[in-house]
């Protein structure tokens, strides 16, 4: 029977080998993406939990001398692009290697990850080569990164050299915690609440493929029964029919993965892209797939033959399926509160280092999901009912009896894209609300969007000290098309920070003139002094008063802020109060520098690079720069870009998502608009026939796949809303953003193309309806 | 059945004019290699009742089909009401169908997710006929064939000889000028397909409509006027067996 089986499906002719193609087409879209997921996860789980090396501590003073290595740790900025530099020097055999290398490197050698080699052999040395010590002896291996894209330097030193550097501690091994990010929790929770949405349609589109074209089908069967088959022996060639389809099809989408892969890691994921060698899925995601989507496929075809009673005079007594009831909303109705309870106190377990989310998140939101498609049907029975009792044409007649007769099929194909629209309608909820905290500079912050901050201050009377503050500013200048504005550390503000206000002294330090408007205190309140022939190279920071040539203000506090946003603009006005006009014995806490290009800048960074290497940093309590937030030279721009690089990445994953989710969908519809035509091919010829026009019956077509559609969307995209505001208010609040913004225009944009897009899919199978339906075509038996 | 109240009906169709209301002169037609009809003549007259007989595969369908505008015969000319139908375009074919015809089939012609009410009413929906007045029109036809208290069934909870009166009353709610039918009663028993022949050249000479009708049966062709018969795609013979109209 198996064999007959086979037969059927490979050489009963050209409508077989039609109907075997399609499904294995559709199978194959749905394993691709299936795959795609997989391997994303697969990847993501992997460069989430790589060792944390940067998270290394100092050794305790116990350790052996054998296993010690010195160890500095600091960050460098490269047209926006973070790079990492570990210097390191082995002090006895035992000393510590980092995780992706054979072997430390030698004093005066670096090791590169892939992607810094290939910027290194295409930038000029002085724009960025120049920052890391020696010459290059390797690469860095993919365990120690987080991505292709990742730029790492390892750098060798001897061990007198680096313990001579600031930030340079003593370590005994290297750190193997994994590399939690305050964006990992949400990711995490991003990726299933992904995987769940694409699955869904996923599903939805292979248990249609598998049932194309069944009422053709089931006539085969009917005269199969006629002579003499058992109903088993039916079943049983069902289901060889349905296996190979979808074997096929998994093979074949496997093969397409397979294919795709490197493209799929070119494309840039939540902001970072991943090696082929993560973006894998496990040998059990491949065992599942090809063994569960032929059996889904059997089980789904077996269940489709479970309604039809196939005597051997044929399928015309078909069980009508029962109407669906009330009892459809249940799930949604139980889902949202298991959604929404847990995520209200799970805000603080983001945050941690081991965010703990509560697995009853994901079912609320698989009932929610389940429940939409299940209420759908019912909603869809609703509205084909109202309109059965309202149609004025044939069209609207034909369409709300067939969705009134069964719902569940109508919706069914619906059912990816009104997934598509919860998901698009939650994330159109969420993303305002994080845009609204960070975004680009504006207004008058525009203007310094490619001026580079370095500071300077680590501390009241740790700033640059004024000679190699002149050195530096002379050696800045050198470069053309360089200006720079150096900030100064007001020494009065510093001493009422290390002594406590002055008590009554004329002045508060040696450096404060006898001017007119003079504050007894010298002006302590303020933090810097800035010159004002310097401040005329950056309007944008403000004017000083005419005849002013220095002033006092509140400078060095406001600029090192982590977000540009929040700097007072401008920073000098005609109100601040004049401060001695020589400058030279000042410290400097901050320098701007602005530069006419992008090559100049990085030189100018290269040279800050390497002169901030010789500054006093405090390193106290052993803590490494990167532990005590050491800020590396960067400009207004890349400070802005680098923090709306979390909002951006949720909105590609958001969008990567809807996408696959649309795809998968409007596959879905694809398949099932089609089939439902050719299952009706002679109704609709007869209807043809008799004098029903063309149009009529696109319009059929177009309203059994619109009316479910729109129908559940609009609950879909009120669900979706409704569900964001507890969702919003459980992730971590970045600034003072609201619990709630309406989705914007783009969103009502994206809703309306989604529409159109659907009716673009709905519209591609008209061809195949005039086809069949072409009266020179019809056969009447 | 007198007693059912018949709701005014206004639709466009050709008009009334003398001479032969169908003809199909010298049409052929085949089928790729395969010829269909070599040349054939049939004329009828206005509410004439003609059977068309003749074994499978002679053409006889193809014919029907033909003059109903469904086929563009690949030469001859075909005429309705004065208009040749074998020059008109797909949507005009379309249309005179809608208007002017009515069919029915052996089998398999009721939209099964529509009532027998809703298939009835359906092609007068079609003609932008009023919702109201189209099911009334439809119950109308429904009660005069017999089929009371049918309305909401749905064709698979018909048997077969109420599936075919319902097709019957969907053909005859347009008020059309002719009416073709193949094979109406070849799935039904003897009674039954004579009950609905019955019905049909009734309900046809009392709505003046003529009605061309294939069958292989002779018992059926005894209901027309005349006979003719196909055979390898020529219309060999005529016969009159009865009196038009």
């Amino acid at each position: 029977m198996v064999r007959l089986g086979l037969q059927l499906t490979l050489r009963a002719g050209r409508e077989a080998i039609v109907r075997l193609v399609l499904t294995a087409a559709a199978v194959a879209i749905g394993v691709t993406v299936l795959l795609a997921v997989f391997a994303g996860y697969h990847a993501f789980q992997a460069t989430s939990g790589r060792a944390c090396w940067e998270c290394t501590q100092a050794a305790p003073a116990r350790s052996p001398a054998s296993h010690l290595e010195l160890w500095n740790y600091s960050e460098n900025i490269y047209q926006g692009r973070f790079i990492e530099e570990v210097d390191v020097a082995a002090l006895g055999p035992d000393a510590p290697l980092l995780p992706g290398l054979t072997k430390l490197p030698g004093a005066g050698q670096f090791y590169a990850s892939p992607a810094l080699a290939d910027l290194l052999k295409t930038v000029p040395r002085d724009e960025l080569g120049q920052r890391f010590a020696g010459t290059e002896v390797g690469t860095i291996g993919y365990q120690a990164l987080s991505g292709p894209t990742d730029l790492v330097a390892i750098v060798g030193y001897s061990p007198p050299k680096l313990a001579a550097l600031p930030g340079t501690i003593k370590v005994d091994h290297i750190s193997t915690t994994k590399d939690v990010q305050g964006t990992t929790g949400i990711y995490r929770l991003a990726f299933g609440i992904g995987a769940i949405i694409v699955l869904f349609p996923l599903l939805v589109l292979i248990n249609t493929a598998t049932r194309l074209a069944a009422a053709r089908r089931e006539e085969r069967f009917a005269a199969m029964r006629l002579v003499g088959a058992t109903p088993r022996q039916v079943n049983l060639i069902a289901t060889v029919e349905a296996v190979v389809g979808a074997l096929l099809g998994t093979l074949l989408g496997t093969g397409v993965f397979l294919a795709w892969r490197p493209v799929l890691a070119s494309i840039s994921f939540s902001g970072q892209r991943f090696f082929l060698q993560t973006l894998t899925p496990t040998a059990l995601g491949y065992a599942v797939l090809i063994v569960g989507v032929p059996m889904a496929a059997a089980v789904a075809s077996l269940w489709s033959l479970r309604r039809v009673r196939l005597s051997p005079l044929g399928v015309s007594r078909k069980v009508s399926p029962p109407a669906p009831t009330f009892w459809r909303l249940v799930p949604l109705l139980a889902g949202i509160p298991l959604f929404v309870v847990p995520l209200l106190g799970i805000r603080n377990s983001l945050n941690s280092n081991n965010p703990q989310i509560s697995p009853l998140i994901f079912v609320g939101l698989f009932l929610i999901m389940a429940g939409l498609v299940m209420s759908g049907s019912w909603l869809t029975m609703q509205v084909a009912r109202a309109l059965g009792r309202t149609a004025r044409g044939g069209s609207a007649l034909l369409a709300a009896r067939r969705l009134a007769d069964s719902p569940k099929t109508a919706f069914r194909a619906v059912s990816g894209l009104v997934l598509a629209v919860f998901v698009g309608s939650l994330l159109a909820a969420i993303v305002p609300v994080f845009s609204y905290a960070e975004s680009t500079l504006g207004g008058n912050a525009a203007s310094l969007t490619n001026v580079m901050r370095a500071p300077y201050d680590a501390g009241p009377g740790l700033e640059l000290p004024p000679a190699r503050a002149t050195t530096l500013v002379r050696e800045l200048g050198a470069y053309k098309g360089v200006s720079v504005v150096p900030i100064y550390a007001n020494p009065s503000f510093n001493a009422q920070l290390m002594f406590g206000p002055a008590p009554s002294s004329p002045t508060g330090s040696h450096h404060e003139p006898a001017e007119q408007g003079q504050s007894p205190g010298g002006y302590a309140q303020y933090d810097s002094i800035i010159s004002c022939a310097s401040l005329r190279q950056m309007p944008a920071l403000g004017k000083c008063a005419p005849g002013v040539s220095a002033v006092y203000a509140n400078a060095n506090n406001d600029i090192l802020t982590d977000n540009p946003l929040e700097i007072d603009m401008p920073v000098v006005t005609a109100n601040n109060p004049a401060a001695p006009s020589n400058t030279a014995g000042l410290g400097v806490g901050t320098l701007l520098v602005k530069a006419n290009s992008s090559a100049t800048l990085e030189k100018a960074r290269t040279l800050l690079t390497l002169f901030d290497a010789t500054m006093p940093m405090s390193s106290a309590g052993g803590l490494t720069a990167w532990q005590m937030g050491q800020l590396e030279p960067e400009t207004f721009g890349e400070m802005a870009e680098i923090r709306n690089n979390d909002v951006t990445n949720a909105e590609t994953v958001a969008l990567a998502v809807v996408g696959l989710t649309l795809l998968v969908a409007a596959c879905s519809l694809a398949v099932t608009a089609g089939g439902s035509i050719v299952e009706r091919k002679r109704p609709f010829t007869l209807l043809r026939l008799s004098g029903a026009p063309g149009r009529t019956l696109y319009r059929v077509i177009l309203l059994e796949s619109l009316l479910p559609l729109v129908t559940a969307a609009l609950v879909a995209a009120a669900t979706g809303v409704g569900v964001a505001i507890p969702l919003v208010k459980a992730l971590p609040k970045l600034r003072n953003e609201p619990n709630l913004a309406l989705p914007g225009p783009v969103y009502y944009v994206a809703m309306g193309v989604g529409l159109l897009v659907a009716l673009a899919v709905i519209s591609s199978t008209l061809p195949v309806l005039a086809r069949v339906t072409q009266p020179d075509n019809a056969r009447f038996e | 059945m007198s007693a059912v109240h018949v709701p005014s009906l206004t639709l466009p169709g050709p008009p009334d004019g003398p001479g032969y209301l169908v003809e199909a002169r010298d049409v052929v037609k085949s089928f790729g290699e395969t010829p269909a009809l070599r040349g054939a003549n049939l004329s009828v007259a206005r509410g004439e009742i003609v059977a068309v007989m003749g074994p499978s595969g002679s053409g006889k369908s193809t014919l029907l089909h033909c003059l109903a505008g469904i086929f563009k015969p690949d030469s001859g000319e075909v005429w309705c009401d004065g208009q040749r139908v074998d020059r008109l375009d797909e949507t005009k074919r379309t249309k005179l169908r809608r208007q002017c015809f009515g069919f029915v089939f052996q089998f398999g012609q009721l939209v099964p997710e529509l009532s027998t009410a809703d298939n009835v009413a359906l092609p007068l929906l079609l003609n932008r006929v009023g919702r109201k007045q189209a099911y009334e029109r439809a119950v109308y036809w429904l009660a005069r064939l017999g089929l009371e208290g049918l309305e909401g069934r749905r064709s698979g909870e018909l048997s077969g000889g109420q599936a075919q009166r319902v097709a019957l009353a969907r053909a005859l709610v347009t008020k059309p000028t002719v009416i073709f039918a193949d094979e109406p009663t070849g799935s039904l028993d003897s009674l039954t397909g004579e009950m609905v022949m019955d019905q049909m050249v009734d309900s046809a000479r009392a709505e003046g409509a003529t009605l061309v009708l294939v069958t292989h049966d002779a018992r059926v062709a005894a209901f027309a006027d005349r006979e003719v018969v196909v055979r390898d795609g020529l219309v060999l013979d005529h016969q009159i067996v009865g009196v038009a109209g």
